[in-house]
């Protein structure tokens, strides 16, 4: 059952029934305590992965290696990254394949892209929770766009070292709001973890700054929250 | 069919009675330092500069319902449309115009020109699922409140993030699903008069996940920005199928597909999972714990939910009926008030009102994220045909590296949650 479906898979492409593929799906589920058929499995997946398979096909595969790909899948999704049709289905991948190797790839991709597949990759690392002293710099970033997505992903890390990268930024004024929004992250998931004081001086950091009414609120906010908690 | 949403009645709000409201309501958020003039109610007529000022996001179908709602009340000033359909949009444009008698009202494509005006009070949102938490938490920084229609989220990342930016900024956001308090109330009676005893279990029936979505390139009709409407999914060309929105989940409708929507499970699951979680009141927790029920016998598989509090809520179980209700009789329980819409009308009578309270609405951000962990945990078991265990408070499944895959999907560049 398995091998028409690959066969059909080195074609595939949009317009084409889906159904040929099922096949792929039921392994994909059926094979999880079988480390071995899983192997091969996923060995098949990378094949089209680096054939001359149709974009479609190639997003399929990414699809099923979200689900199932081990490290095996993390040097030849990585070689995707900088491929402007294929890199958001790479890290589509990547950004939930447990092993660290997958964040590793993200990691030593970033210093190599530009523009929206460097946002991409920096936006997989704030999901993933990783990346904080890469990211640090991209806060001063001569293109908006990346400084912007680097503050983001820094307040979705939300750590203690995140914080204080966000603390010693200092954000041309169209990133104020976003960066203020990323430095209260920081704060909620410090407070949320019982360490009342640290947000309490995340807060009043913001307010130092002399922010828009909107964030003022929202820090004073959180300046409440933190009194509550003491 | 979806029902279509109906015009609410006015608010008669006087200002009198929205400061004794807002006093002394019970579950009122954060007042703001000030209330915009355009926030602030007068006996009768409601003059054009106190009116909420709303734009709205994604106009076609339900959000076309939920546009005539808010246009068609006295308490909204309808400053803004945006879609991505030249078409829509301007239909939306020339509707608005026709009722304020203008010219005024402004036609976006990309809703964060619209986000971006100082001047507009709410927005009502009903794009695509993949959409919601992006826009809502755009919203939520740019200080709008947000009327969101179901199924709110798409992902069970989504959600708790969509919580935190209603909370740190202190605005009103609402779910979109009128039928948890229209369509169940009788069973929400039952179940809350005490008539039932002590609840045990309730179902909830919904029919098929969303799938795959192969169809053909078609060319991109002119006016239509496809890249716009994809946004954060996944790369696919266009087909007019892909993208519709009629509220087929079978094939020929955005709703079929899974980088859109979850299915049915989502789509309708968001109401009866909502009326569900409210008649048996368990609207402000999250199950522990899925046991996937394997199909045997002819039956299909089955889901049963397992709350902290010992509730069960399942899903297409065998025998039972939609809103089904277990119950022992014999344990006595006394009635308890059953909590309602605030001010007079639909759901967006509601919410227009707590944008004026302050108050949390019916459907709060938070109980949609509730109901909504229900439709993606179910699909989750459903997807790896087994029982699942759920941190919601943690957002992961504890040990459960296979499923913890599953709690969110990779956005395309460069939209970024």
């Amino acid at each position: 059952m398995l091998e028409p479906a690959f066969e059909a898979l080195k074609t595939y492409d949009w317009g084409m029934d889906r159904n040929v593929l099922n096949p792929i799906d039921e392994a994909v589920v059926k094979t999880r305590n079988d480390a071995a058929v899983r192997k091969e499995l996923e060995s098949q997946l990378l094949a089209v992965l680096q054939s001359n398979a149709p974009r479609d096909a190639k997003d399929y595969v990414c699809r099923q290696l979200r689900t199932m790909g081990t490290a095996a899948s993390v040097p030849v999704l990585e070689q995707l990254l900088p491929n402007a049709e294929l890199s958001h289905m790479a890290r589509y991948a990547l950004e939930r394949i447990p092993e660290p190797q997958a964040g590793q790839a993200l990691e030593r991709q970033l210093g190599k892209l530009n523009g929206q597949l460097k946002i991409g990759v920096i936006s997989s690392l704030g999901t993933r929770g990783q990346g904080v002293s890469l990211l640090r710099p991209l806060l001063q970033d001569s293109d908006e766009a990346v400084a912007r997505a680097a503050a983001i992903a820094l307040g979705r890390i939300a750590s203690v070292d995140a914080d204080k990268a966000l603390g010693s930024a200092k954000p041309r004024p169209a990133l104020a709001v976003v960066f203020a929004d990323a430095s209260m992250s920081c704060a909620e998931k410090l407070l949320a973890a019982g360490h009342a004081k640290d947000a309490k001086a995340t807060y009043q950091r913001l307010l130092k700054n002399n922010p828009p009414e909107l964030v003022r609120q929202a820090v004073e906010r959180g300046l409440k929250a933190c009194q509550t908690a003491v | 069919m979806e029902k279509k949403q109906s015009l609410p009645a006015p608010l008669k709000t006087t200002r009198r009675e929205f400061i004794k409201a807002a006093g002394l309501a019970s579950t009122v958020l954060a007042l703001p330092t000030f209330i915009p003039a355009s926030a602030l109610g007068r006996d009768g007529a409601v003059a054009p500069s106190e009116r909420i000022r709303v734009g709205g996001i994604g106009l076609g179908n339900q959000g076309g319902g939920d546009f005539g709602g808010f246009l068609g009340s006295p308490d909204v000033q309808y400053l803004a449309v945006c879609d991505v359909r030249k078409n829509v949009r301007d239909g939306k444009k020339a509707q608005v115009d026709e009722r304020y008698k203008s010219k005024d009202c402004a036609a976006y494509n990309d809703f964060r020109e619209l986000l971006a005006r100082t001047d507009i009070d709410a927005v009502h949102v009903a794009t695509p699922d993949h959409w919601h938490a992006l826009i809502v938490t755009e919203a939520c920084r740019h200080g709008k409140d947000v009327f969101c229609q179901k199924p709110e989220t798409l992902t069970l990342r989504e959600g708790p993030l969509m919580v935190e930016y209603a909370r740190r900024y202190g605005r009103v956001v609402s779910g979109g699903s009128q039928r948890v308090l229209e369509d169940y109330r009788g069973t929400v009676d039952m179940c809350w008069g005490g008539k039932l005893g002590r609840v045990l279990s309730i179902n909830v029936q919904t029919n098929n996940l969303s799938h795959a979505c192969n169809l053909p390139p078609e060319p991109v009709p002119e006016g239509f920005d496809w890249e716009m409407w994809l946004g954060p999914a996944p790369w696919a060309p266009f087909n007019a199928k892909r993208c519709d929105g009629n509220f087929s989940t079978v094939e020929n409708s955005w709703r079929s597909y899974w980088d859109y929507s979850g299915g049915e499970i989502t789509d309708w699951g968001a109401h009866h999972f909502g009326g569900a979680t409210f008649a048996v009141d368990v609207r402000e927790l999250q199950p522990q714990e899925v046991i996937y029920h394997v199909a045997e016998g002819g039956q299909r598989a089955h889901l049963e939910f397992v709350y902290p509090n010992g509730m069960k809520i399942t899903h297409c179980k065998p025998g039972k009926a939609n809103m089904e209700v277990d119950s022992n009789e014999s344990e006595a329980r006394a009635p308890k008030p059953v909590p309602g819409y605030k001010g007079k009308g639909s759901i967006i009578g509601d919410f227009l009102y707590c944008v004026r309270t302050r108050e949390k609405p019916f459907r709060d951000i938070q109980f949609a994220v509730n109901t909504m962990s229900l439709c993606h945990l179910g699909t989750i078991a459903y997807r790896l045909q087994r029982s699942l265990k759920w941190d919601a408070a943690k957002l992961t499944f504890p040990g459960d590296a296979e499923a913890n895959r599953f709690i969110d999907r990779a956005r395309r560049q460069p939209w970024q949650l």
